[in-house]
């Protein structure tokens, strides 16, 4: 059997005390799109986060292993350089970074990682223009500071383009629908589904089944109070839907 | 009524001996009489002189003869000034007309270190600027050879309707050398200057520089004050708003390391009805250091309409940094838009987050989000060469971390 691209091993995260994961099992073999549906509230967001490295968790059990690779112990920077890319679900504004200058930054850090050189200007240029082609994003955007004054909308179609520049092979999208209308969602998708290849990974947590009609998943999981509690094919989406969570998890609809 | 008499230091004695030397003998009983301001004088709460001030070096030679700048700037038109002494300098730029006076500079005020340049200063450079002055003036003032007490004045008027960029560098041999710089500014009506101070002395250095600015009707002022260099060092900006719609963007930098103490004193006077300033002041520090900012906004009774907002952010990379924030608002007229605030702490740990989740090193992140924090200062200096010299001395100070 081929390493799968990601695997989380019956992971117990803590915040403040409080068991906020608890237990998850989770398998995302390479090339496939995996979707999380969970209510607001049960984890999902300090997933990604543990997933990413932020250090506001208490991991007290279980494993997190990035093409074979156990990346629990590694710097966020080091996760991300290694092809790990969380989108965020709030994407938040930093004054005084310039984007490009951000983007470029990242991008050399992908390339140190991978042992090539900084990369000229025009071949940045090149790169930039060229990942937010398909994302409508327009050049004013990218003269401000990093996400200062961007839209909801602009904010979550600078993440995409963000992925699209550094190339993972692991995309953690959180809640990348909301906050989105229908023309910016299928804006989104599009930039999401060009990035499907047959080898990158992903991992699309919502809320919203609609999403999914959209970026269509090959395993839907579904997420509640803290784990997985069912996985099946794209038609569990609707499932849950025409149901409700209160059909998986026992509790009562939020 | 008795007197206690003050027990004086060795600095203060070896300042009373330098100046009886220079002839200024009521000022040489004056401080005999009163001493080096302590934190119970507010204007040096926490700079506390007595403390800070521990020895006082002889009086620099006035010898000296300096052709190196410690801040190059390409295109600059440079003046120098190497031990109080007005160097000698090329033909003038159009609309430049230089001069010497004897002398202080400064308008009389109950501030020890005013007193003090006046009382030592001797040789005064003056410039006389008309029109639109291109090249940027540098001032370039040294303290050469061993350890010194120099003092230094500059008188420069910009007549109306003109521009100029003037930046001011201090900077001397690695030696313990007291400074006392000075520089009166007067902004005629309707003109823009920019005028910038860039510290630079050596680590075991004291130095205190005092710019005062006059500023006309519809007069623009943006200053910037860097500290970046001496052990202790205060460096104190007097505007005095006295022409109807005359703005000023006061601003300045503390940059303390290890073992440093840097104090920007503001004492701004609104004199007449309708204007404004934005001062705009922020200190980054790490290791053991300390950084003060005291700001005192004064609106005369007659100024109405003044619009005045202070701001004061710190930014502290170690637990053992202090920055010290004391505004202080004198407000005697009735209608009027002023106010304060400030910010102190450590770089966002979610702005870091962000960064360091895209590959970007937490070093190098960090290193982002100090230049984020510095931007509002430096981006709005529009000479390419002069924005490049400061963002230099910024990102020296950095690497040196
Ligand atoms: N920093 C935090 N401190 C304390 N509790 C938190 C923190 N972050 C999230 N939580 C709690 O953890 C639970 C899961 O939150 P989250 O992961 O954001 O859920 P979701 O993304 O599924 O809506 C919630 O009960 C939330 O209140
Ligand atoms: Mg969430």
């Amino acid at each position: 059997m081929t390493t799968p691209m990601l695997e989380i091993r019956d992971l117990h995260v803590r915040i403040e005390e409080r068991e906020i994961l608890k237990g998850v099992n989770l398998v995302v073999p390479k090339g496939e799109v995996h979707a999380i549906m969970g209510r607001n509230g049960s984890g999902k967001s300090t997933l990604s986060y543990v997933l990413a490295g932020k250090d506001d968790y208490e991991i007290t059990s279980g494993e997190v292993l990035l093409d074979g690779q156990n990346i629990l112990e590694m710097e966020p920077s080091e996760r991300a350089v290694a092809g790990l890319f969380l989108a965020f679900q709030y994407p938040i504004e930093i004054p005084g970074v310039a984007t490009m200058t951000f983007l470029k930054a990242a991008l050399n850090a992908t390339r140190k990682a991978k042992g090539e050189g900084e990369i000229s200007t025009p071949d940045f240029m090149r790169a930039v223009k060229e990942a937010g082609a398909s994302l409508n994003i327009d050049s004013t955007m990218l003269k401000r500071a990093l996400n200062v004054g961007f839209s909801g909308g602009e904010k979550k179609r600078a993440e995409i383009l963000q992925m699209a520049l550094l190339k993972p092979k692991m995309c953690v999208l959180d809640e990348t629908d909301s906050g989105l209308d229908i023309d910016a969602l299928q804006v989104v998708s599009k930039g999401v589904n060009a990035l499907r290849d047959g080898t990158r990974s992903m991992l699309v947590i919502t809320h919203y089944q609609r999403l999914l009609n959209h970026i269509v998943p090959d395993v839907v999981h579904v997420f509640s109070d803290g784990k997985v509690v069912e996985s099946g094919t794209k038609e569990l989406a609707l499932e849950l839907e025409a149901k409700g969570y209160a059909g998986f998890d026992g509790e009562k609809a939020a | 009524m008795s007197v206690i008499p003050v027990r004086l230091g060795p600095a203060e004695t070896k300042l009373i001996e330098q100046l009886q030397a220079v002839g200024a003998s009521a000022e040489a009983e004056r401080l005999a009489a009163v001493g080096l301001p302590t934190r119970r004088v507010e204007a040096y709460h926490y700079t506390d002189l007595k403390l800070l001030l521990r020895a006082v070096p002889e009086l620099a030679e006035g010898s000296a003869v300096t052709d190196g700048s410690a801040l190059a700037i390409a295109g600059a038109f440079r003046f120098g000034i190497a031990n109080g002494r007005v160097q000698a300098h090329g033909a003038a730029p159009a609309g430049v007309i230089v001069g010497h006076t004897k002398g202080g500079v400064l308008t009389t005020r109950d501030d020890v270190v005013t007193r003090l340049n006046g009382a030592f200063a001797a040789d005064a450079l003056t410039l006389d600027l008309t029109g639109a002055v291109a090249p940027v003036i540098q001032i370039d003032r040294r303290v050469e050879g061993r350890a010194g007490h120099s003092t230094s004045s500059a008188r420069i008027f910009v007549g109306d309707g003109g521009s100029a960029v003037i930046v001011e560098v201090y900077s001397g041999s690695d030696e313990a050398h007291l400074t006392n710089h000075s520089t009166f500014l007067q902004v005629g009506k309707g003109a823009t200057v920019t005028h910038i101070t860039v510290n630079l002395m050596s680590a075991k250095a004291t130095h205190f520089a005092t710019s005062e600015y006059l500023l006309g009707e519809d007069a623009k002022l943006r200053t910037l004050v860097i500290n970046a260099g001496a052990a202790v060092s205060r460096t104190q900006v007097f505007p005095r708003f006295a022409g109807a719609r005359a703005h000023a963007d006061v601003t300045g930098l503390n940059l303390v390391s290890d073992g440093q103490h840097a104090d920007i004193t503001m004492d701004a006077l609104h004199a007449v009805p309708h204007t404004s300033s934005k001062p705009l002041f922020k200190s980054i520090a790490r290791g053991r250091s300390k950084a003060v900012v005291q700001g005192r906004l004064v609106v005369a009774r007659d100024a109405q309409k003044t619009d005045a907002k202070l701001m004061s952010q710190g930014l502290m990379l170690s637990d053992e940094a202090e920055i010290l924030v004391k505004p202080e608002l004198e407000i005697y007229a009735d209608d009027v838009v002023c106010g304060h605030g400030s910010t102190c702490g450590q770089l966002d740990d979610d702005h870091l987050f962000y960064l360091v989740s895209r590959g970007i090193s937490k070093p190098e992140a960090e290193t982002m989000l100090v230049r984020a924090f510095l931007a509002e200062l430096i981006d709005p200096i529009e000479d390419e060469a002069l924005n490049a010299a400061l963002t230099g001395v910024i990102e020296g100070w950095l690497a040196k971390g």
